[in-house]
């Protein structure tokens, strides 16, 4: 359902150009539970950002649902996010003025939803997140375990098939960083297809299927396997 | 979506109560300042009869001397000399038409209840009532043998009757204006019109005069004028007749004219009728010059609009917009404090329209809050102009339209202040909230 | 030092900040300039000098209904009665009153009228007052030269009579009919009635401040009778609404068929003639005061703003060594360079402003005096706006640099 086929995104500013991708290739079939793993820099968030449509790339093709994502205007990206993808960020990111319940509406209202269908929604998400008795609570009062729990219901709210998570724990502590890697299980196997950029080797692990991402490219598969056969030095740990 | 877009702009003032409140200041001074001036120029150039502006004419005859000029822009006097005024009143066109001129009497009922007082008086024909759309709360009109004959009646004003009569009917009731007994035949209602349009001699917004008299009276009371008088050569005047015979300048006369026809044939009755008073002898010109201006052509003419109102109403737009630069400034420093917010809601799928437009609303109902206290701002500030200037007391007011206008404006100022900076966020990278960490 | 360079490829970034201060200062400059200006000539024109003691002098209208057998006879009788009150130093009627904004005004030349085709003939526009030889007294004018009226000088009458033989002229009109400077005891004349200038006054304003010739006046000795009077009274400054306050019942007890209206006194009467003027002043006065308080607010915002986008970097200079003094420099250079090219621009747009006025309304020429003046109050008032923010900056610490927000 997600094909990239020589995806590249090059920043240019007034002296340098930076490749953050360069022929950039990956097949994500529907149901999948990816984790993207890489050193800094190496273009995992530029890939996250292009895979979830926050940024255009500049040569190469992209394919969501069939839909080639390079022909489509900012107004038609915008709905199809909408419509297709749920982010969850590493700093939540939940608007500061809203309380729980208009956080995870806010995906809703812009698909023009009406209020009785929004509110039974916007319910249904919190209770499968366990928060469905906190609706009046401004993010500041919740911990933060409990934000990033709002933030995934706000990405489910809006019955997404793809889920696009920005290392979802790295501000939590172990304990409810395994809480909310559970409840993405959880959800994967109702049926999202989820990728989940990540530095912990350990959450990594917990996912069928890991992307090594090097240098704006997947890392050689069979590359990695020498690595682990200890034939060649390790690139990166996994 | 709008009361959703209202409910984000209430919270973002709650959150920025100091900028919020600096932007309402600038903007509900904008509009203060800008009203106030707009008001007062409103109300001096606003058509005062709508419905019949456009049929209502001041002749203007020009009975000089070929070669000698007169100080006004078209070389036309304002006024007509009295030969002028009786002959274009008795004229046999089938117009409502009236000479008009003021004077001013003692008012008294020859008793020892009221004690006397002046009043400005004006001597027209009895079309004036119909011309002007005078209303009577008692009585009516003179008739036209009233007209013809002298006869010593009057209309006075619903005021005035008060004054005299506590507000009683006085229809059919005696009145003194100097030694004179006049029979009351009605009773007007107040004027509503804030210009004084059918006489702008001696200032467009003085008050109305409280009582009429017929025109025909003019040479039997041997009535002086109120108002200028001009002439243009050495006359020898001593006598009120000589006066009369003269080539003063010194009354108004206004003509109904209903449809273009009327119009040209009107103008072609001037035509004939300055020809025939040239070959009297009475001027010595060759080309003939006059015009027929209506009432909004004869507010024109006359200025009055005046400059240091035009002037000012100009500066305080200038002052506007210096207002609109000082939001704009504000605003970007709020909104550009948002864009990771923005980016949140760009990247779960807000497009930029969404994102402009709630932006917009936002302003927009800064200029609301604004612009209603601007209204406030403007009535102190058109206090201050009728407590210096009495004679604006009439104009120094908003009507309805201004304070339509007010909130109307604010609001537009606040979306072209707003336009560059929602501009600016709305372009925001959704990227941007991955990187924030 | 100096840091401009640093500080124009700063203001290069923030480009929409300080464009709209360089517009605020433009036009605050040329609004302030030109609304001053037109402020300071109302302002002349208001407190001019009109030759009269206007505290001292009151006027009023005397409107006679009552069959009246000899009306001159009763105006002297009524003017004997205020010249009788105490406190009044004068009195007199007269048919139009100085500053009141009514009265007459004609066309006089040097040459009776069949003589207008010679050469040296010349028509002056003056206004004209008629009364007795107590005018000047009543008015606090003195005769600078030649002589006042006598009273044998003196038509008093009901009905309209030939003009008397002489006449007291102010020195503005005397100069403009006879720029030779010989024009005590020359006639002047209208239509071919000639009177002879027997005095000048050295200044006395006619009755319309606005007229092309306002300092143009004419005293003829002629006391006319009319139902409408005008008088004259002088008083001492402090004894004149006490006077004024017993008039109307005193004239009213020597003979009752008749109104009194238009009581008030010279200075009033001025005032009123004149208040579009003053309301012209006071509106102008609020704008500017508003105006630049809203710039000034406005400075200060863009300037809290630039240096919260620049908290980092400001602590970063701080930490490499920069002295506070240094970071308010940075501040006030970089406001200073904006505030010089707003005011370019606005010196530009006041002088535009300006002659459109001039141009597009009977105003007169903006002296440049004012827009440079305006011009250098605008600066030094942007430089302390910046002041505060700019203080705050160079407090902030140098460890914010190590913070990573």
């Amino acid at each position: 359902m997600l094909t990239m086929q020589n995806v590249s995104k090059v920043y240019t500013t007034e002296k340098v150009q930076t490749h953050a991708l360069r022929d950039f290739n990956l097949e994500v079939n529907e149901g999948e539970f990816i984790a993207v793993t890489g050193p800094s820099g190496s273009g995992k968030t530029t890939f996250l950002n292009i895979a979830g449509m926050l940024e255009t790339y500049s040569s190469g093709q992209y394919l969501l649902d069939g839909i080639d994502i390079g022909r489509l205007s900012d107004n038609q990206r915008a709905d199809l996010r909408n419509q297709k993808i749920g982010f969850i960020f590493q700093g939540f990111n939940l608007i500061p003025d809203l309380n729980i319940f208009e956080n995870v509406e806010v995906p809703l209202r812009y698909r023009g939803i009406k209020s009785a269908e929004r509110k039974a929604r916007v319910m249904e998400c919190l209770e499968q997140v366990g928060l469905g008795s906190r609706l009046k609570h401004l993010p500041q009062q919740l911990s933060g375990g409990q934000q990033q729990r709002v933030a995934i219901a706000r990405a489910l709210a809006g019955r997404p098939r793809f889920l696009l998570a920005d290392e979802p724990t790295g501000n939590l502590d172990s304990l409810m960083a395994r809480q909310v890697m559970e409840l993405l299980e959880k959800i994967n196997q109702e049926g999202a297809t989820i990728i989940m950029v990540t530095h912990d080797p350990e959450l990594a692990r917990r996912a069928p299927r890991n992307i090594q991402v090097v240098d704006g490219q997947i890392a050689d598969f069979s590359l990695y396997q020498k690595q682990l056969a200890g034939t060649e030095p390790a690139v990166a740990e996994v | 979506m709008l009361a959703h877009y209202l409910d984000l702009s209430v919270r973002s003032f709650k959150r920025t109560p100091m900028t919020t409140l600096l932007m309402i200041i600038a903007i509900a001074l904008g509009i203060g300042v800008t009203m106030t001036s707009l008001s007062v120029y409103h109300m001096m150039s606003m058509d005062p009869m709508p419905h019949k502006s456009s049929k209502l004419f001041h002749p203007q005859l020009n009975t000089r001397d070929q070669g000698v000029n007169w100080w006004t822009q078209d070389d036309l006097p304002h006024q007509l000399t009295y030969i002028d005024a009786k002959n274009l009143y008795q004229a046999d066109i089938p117009a409502l038409k009236t000479p008009s001129v003021k004077t001013g009497y003692s008012v008294h009922l020859n008793d020892d209840q009221i004690k006397p007082f002046m009043e400005t008086v004006r001597l027209i024909d009895n079309d004036f009532f119909t011309m002007f759309d005078m209303r009577f709360i008692y009585g009516g009109p003179w008739s036209d043998e009233s007209d013809n004959s002298g006869e010593l009646v009057t209309v006075i004003s619903a005021e005035l009757n008060d004054i005299l009569f506590g507000g009683e009917n006085s229809v059919g009731k005696q009145v003194f204006f100097d030694k004179v007994a006049f029979r009351i035949v009605g009773v007007f209602d107040d004027f509503d019109y804030h210009v004084k349009f059918y006489d702008l001699t001696n200032g467009a917004f003085n008050q109305n005069e409280q009582v009429f008299i017929p025109f025909s009276l003019i040479e039997p009371l041997e009535v002086n004028n109120w108002g200028n008088t001009n002439g243009w050569k050495y006359e020898d005047i001593r006598s009120f007749q000589d006066k009369l015979n003269s080539e003063l300048v010194w009354l108004q006369f206004w003509v109904q004219l209903d449809s273009p026809e009327e119009v040209t044939s009107y103008k072609n009755f001037l035509t004939n009728y300055l020809t025939e008073q040239a070959t009297l002898g009475r001027f010595e010109r060759q080309d003939v010059h006059f015009d027929l201006k209506n009432v909004m052509q004869w507010l024109d003419y006359n200025n009055v609009v005046t400059e240091d109102n035009r002037v000012v109403v100009g500066l305080s737009f200038l002052f506007l917009a210096v207002c609109v630069a000082n939001i704009v400034g504000l605003l970007l420093g709020k909104f550009l404090k948002r864009v990771p917010e923005v980016g949140v809601r760009r990247a779960l799928g807000a497009s930029k329209r969404q994102v402009f437009m709630q932006h917009l609303v936002e302003v927009s109902l800064l200029g609301l809050i604004g612009g209603t206290l601007g209204i406030a701002i403007a009535q102190l500030g058109l206090w201050g102009v009728r407590s210096t200037y009495s004679y604006y007391d009439a104009l120094a007011t908003m009507d309805l339209s201004m304070f339509l206008a007010a909130p109307l404006i604010a609001i537009l100022a606040c979306i072209i202040a707003g336009l560059y900076p929602a501009w600016l966020v709305c372009n925001t990278n959704p990227a941007y909230c991955l990187k924030t960490q | 030092m100096l840091d401009i360079k640093p500080t124009i490829s700063a203001l290069r970034r923030s480009k929409a900040g300080a464009f709209l201060l360089l517009i605020q200062i433009a036009i605050a400059t040329a609004i302030v300039s030109n609304a001053s200006f037109i402020v300071y000539d109302r302002v002349q024109y208001i407190s001019q000098d009109t030759g009269y003691p206007e505290d001292e002098v009151f006027s009023f209208s005397l409107n006679t209904f009552g069959d009246v057998e000899d009306l001159s006879q009763q105006m002297e009788q009524t003017e004997q009665l205020l010249r009788n009150m105490p406190g009044v130093i004068d009195a007199v009627y007269v048919d139009s009153v100085p500053l009141s904004g009514s009265g007459s005004a004609s066309s006089f030349a040097n040459l009776p009228r069949d003589q207008n085709e010679q050469e040296n003939y010349r028509e002056v526009r003056a206004a004209y007052i008629g009364a007795d030889e107590h005018i000047f007294e009543a008015l606090g004018v003195e005769i600078a030269e030649g002589r006042g009226f006598l009273p044998s000088d003196v038509i008093v009458t009901n009905t309209r009579a030939d003009l008397p033989p002489v006449a007291i002229v102010s020195r503005s009109f005397l100069d403009e009919m006879f720029p030779e400077g010989d024009g005590l005891g020359q006639h002047i004349f209208t239509g071919n009635m000639g009177a002879q200038i027997i005095g000048v006054v050295e200044k006395m304003k006619g009755p319309w401040l606005k007229d092309s010739r306002p300092d143009n006046l004419l005293l003829i000795p002629y006391a006319e009778a009319s139902v409408y009077q005008n008088f004259i009274v002088r008083t001492k400054a402090q004894d004149r609404s006490e006077v004024i306050g017993k008039i109307e019942d005193l004239l009213l007890e020597q003979y009752n068929e008749r109104v009194i209206i238009n009581l008030r006194g010279m200075d009033e009467s001025k005032a009123r003639y004149n208040a579009a003027d003053l309301l012209m002043v006071r509106m102008l006065i609020v704008l500017m005061v508003i105006l630049v308080l809203v710039t000034a607010l406005g400075i200060f915002g863009l300037t809290v703003f630039n240096i919260s986008k620049r908290t980092k970097q400001i602590g970063t200079r701080r930490a490499l060594g920069a002295r506070k003094s240094a970071i308010v420099r940075y501040f006030l250079v970089e406001n200073s360079l904006v505030c010089v090219l707003g005011l370019a621009v606005g010196i530009t747009g006041a002088i535009g402003l300006g002659h459109f006025l001039m141009t597009e309304y009977s105003l007169p020429k903006l002296s440049l005096y004012y827009v440079v003046a305006t011009a250098i109050g605008v600066f030094i008032i942007s430089l302390l706006s910046v002041l505060i923010p700019a203080n705050k900056a160079a407090n902030i610490s140098p460890s914010i640099a190590t913070r990573t927000i």
